[in-house]
């Protein structure tokens, strides 16, 4: 916001963590560009890594509107992101076991049911534990949730997934023969090495749409919800729940609000993806997706939305890049380099920068509440980290 | 398969469990942290084993159809599993500066790197100890029990290590202190007691016991890279079953979860001859108890004790 009003100013007050992401960023992008230009990567393919880290800067926002905003360990991202996923697919797939040709907007809204129930279901029980035990519980429910999907064929189609899953613009007016419409683009940036835009990358480039809408719909909720009254009494029942209690918060009822809303974010994620990869499994609840989200929250930064969004680019960096590293370079199997990675990803975090590399300082508070313009004074990081509700207890 | 055949495969598969239940809820009380990557510690075990034990081979005669080099191999997966677990309190967990719920989280990173380096070493596939299959034990197949001299050599060791710690515990001084410091850290720190010491065997004994569960784990079904981290939340339920913090609590609980998840099939039986009485609700039973759900109905039942009493059954003080 402050960028459009006045740039130079919004530069000048970033943090040094905050430079070196945005320059990174910048230089991935523009290496990315640089690549896609010469041919080395395809622009559908592009496109999709795009949506990709759409999709974990979505499963991100939810995980930190739990985890970040009120401080429950959630560790069954992965079952609402499944049920977001086969909510949705259930309905559209042509494969569908129970219904399947419905509008995917129908699918999406039975998803965000379907996610809520499940919400409150693991939610009820869970929610009055001490925060490892809900760790626990949440994750041991996920693994319940995953083996009923992978067990109960007549609903799921057990192993086998499900497939024909339709776009999510089929049936729309004018965007599900968008793609279709749109003439063949060749662009010869660089001599030799066209770029050739088809079918496949102006439907890509719907899904990018999708994602963007998505993402940027619950990006503004969220920052919406964080910096208001709900949002601090959420602040106030993470650093101190005793303290909520005592000023007469229902804490219960606030952590099962920002459960839910957690959760119906996780679950956009998933019906985005059934749309994405046109098929779902079993193997998309295995529990390393709820890792995948933890690690980009608590890389991106606890409570930052922003953060998040980061810690969303970087996983898709991790998973595509060892992909491509075993394509290209080393003969390594890419799945435990992965594993690797965020395994190492996760401890250097915890060891060298707990509170992540994008805490939220000043995106905590009205921008009005911040002096009346003029330079800010330097951020007494102290306070203003106790305020955004560092992770310690 | 009767009864006593499924209650035998219990016994067999509870002794497993219960080595990792221990070392879980040791570290859980005296580091006070859930360590997520306590399967991984026992997936360790069990590849040293099979490591040591295609190197050394049999060593000429056996027991209990088990040849003296897996002994050896046993004792080696025990002492590395120590030896990695010690090596990452001393290089992870000691420098950090975060609460318990930052332990969890690093112990998870912990968790996913042991596991990729096994992967990355041994790939995904599943593999087996290089030891001849064995018959079930002639005598008792009348009985519907189908059990290996394998399996007898699991639960008797089981059992020699489990009365092992029982005497450490008990009549040591390593023993005395390490149960001071479970019951409260501070006062034992202030007595006198050395506890970061303390801490550390801590972890010798629980990774031990876990890389011994592995070894014996890789016996009974076999080998590979995700076997531990699939027992986690298993061993995890046994623990709150349990009581975290209490030993003992632990060995019960690890002897329950293992027996109920392998009479599952059992139970499925008298459920379908349980006269249930709305049609509907007996199918949706029969539906979930099959051997399909025994891992979720150990799940359950963690939750359902986490609500009505998080102490577990043998619990002390755990708030």
């Amino acid at each position: 916001m402050s960028l459009l009003d006045d740039p130079k100013a919004a530069f000048a007050d970033l943090s040094r963590p905050e430079g070196w992401v945005l320059g990174v960023s910048v230089a991935f992008v523009l290496f990315l560009f640089v690549a896609m230009l010469t041919g080395a990567l395809g622009p559908t393919y592009f496109l999709f890594l795009v949506g990709l880290a759409g999709m974990y800067a979505l499963l991100s926002f939810g995980l930190n509107a739990q985890w970040g905003f009120t401080g429950l360990i959630n560790f069954s991202v992965a079952a609402f992101f499944g049920i977001g996923a086969y909510g949705t697919a259930l309905m559209t797939a042509s494969g569908s076991p129970i219904a399947g040709g419905f509008s995917p907007l129908v699918g999406l809204a039975v998803a965000l049911v379907v996610a809520l129930a499940l919400a409150l279901l693991i939610g009820i029980p869970t929610l009055r534990l001490r925060a490892d035990y809900l760790a626990i519980a949440s994750l041991g429910l996920a693994e319940v949730v995953r083996l009923i999907v992978l067990n109960e064929r007549w609903l799921t189609n057990g192993s086998a997934g499900l497939r024909g899953i339709p776009g999510f613009f089929d049936g729309w007016p004018v965007l599900s023969t968008f793609p279709e419409a749109m003439p063949g683009l060749r662009l010869e940036v660089i001599p030799g090495s066209p770029v050739i835009l088809e079918t496949a990358f102006w439907q890509a480039s719907l899904n990018v749409l999708l994602v963007l809408a998505f993402a940027g719909a619950a990006y503004f909720v969220l920052r919406r919800a964080h910096r208001s009254p709900w949002g601090r009494v959420l602040r106030t029942i993470r650093s101190d729940e005793d303290l909520a209690r005592a000023l007469g918060k229902n804490t219960y009822s606030f952590k099962m609000q920002s459960f839910v809303l957690g959760s119906l974010i996780m679950a956009l994620a998933g019906v985005f993806y059934a749309h994405l990869n046109l098929y779902v499994g079993p193997g998309d609840l295995d529990p390393i997706t709820t890792f995948y989200a933890w690690v980009a929250v608590i890389l991106g930064g606890s409570g930052s939305n922003r953060g998040a969004l980061f810690g969303g680019i970087v996983i898709v960096t991790i998973r595509e890049g060892t992909r491509f590293l075993n394509d290209v370079a080393l003969p390594i199997d890419p799945a435990p380099l992965r594993l690797l990675l965020i395994g190492v990803v996760i401890v250097a975090v915890m060891r060298y920068r707990p509170q992540g590399v994008l805490p939220p300082q000043r995106e905590l508070i009205w921008p009005s509440a911040v002096g009346g313009g003029g330079t800010p004074e330097t951020p007494d990081s102290g306070v203003r980290e106790r305020k955004g509700g560092d992770d310690d207890e | 398969m009767t009864v006593l055949g499924y209650l035998a495969n219990g016994l067999v598969f509870s002794s497993i469990i219960v080595l990792g239940s221990i070392g879980l809820s040791l570290v859980y009380s005296i580091a006070d942290f859930a360590n997520f990557a306590h399967g991984d510690t026992m997936t360790i075990g069990a590849y040293s084993a099979l490591v040591t034990f295609g190197a050394v081979g049999g060593l000429g005669g056996a027991v209990l159809g088990l040849p003296y080099g897996f002994f050896l191999a046993l004792v080696v997966g025990i002492a590395v599993a120590a030896v990695v677990a010690v090596a990452t309190e001393k290089l992870i967990y000691e420098p950090l500066d975060v609460d318990s719920i930052g332990l969890l989280i690093t112990s998870i990173g912990i968790a996913f790197i042991y596991r990729a380096v096994i992967q990355i070493r041994f790939g995904s596939d599943f593999t087996r100890f290089d030891v001849r299959p064995l018959r079930p034990i002639e005598p008792l197949v009348p009985y519907g029990v189908r059990i290996t001299l394998h399996d007898v050599a699991i639960f008797g060791s089981a059992v020699a290590l489990v009365v092992g710690l029982h005497v450490l515990l008990q009549y040591t001084d390593l023993g005395r202190k390490m149960r001071a410091m479970a019951d409260n850290p501070d006062l034992a720190r202030v007595s006198g007691i050395r506890t970061k010491r303390v801490k550390l065997w801590t972890w010798v004994i629980g990774a031990g016991l876990a890389g011994a569960g592995g070894v014996f784990l890789g016996l009974f079904n076999q080998l590979a890279p995700r076997m531990g981290f699939n027992l986690l939340l298993v061993i995890f339920a046994a623990v709150i079953l349990g009581g975290i913090g209490s030993v003992y609590g632990a060995m019960a609980g690890g002897f329950l979860i293992g027996m109920i998840n392998q009479l599952t099939p059992f139970f499925s039986n008298v459920v379908e001859a349980l006269p249930i009485r709305p049609n509907w609700l007996a199918t949706v039973i029969e539906n979930m108890i099959t051997i399909e759900y025994a891992n979720a109905i150990a799940f359950v039942i963690m939750v359902v004790v986490l609500l009505v009493r998080p102490n577990g059954i043998a619990g002390e003080g755990a708030t």
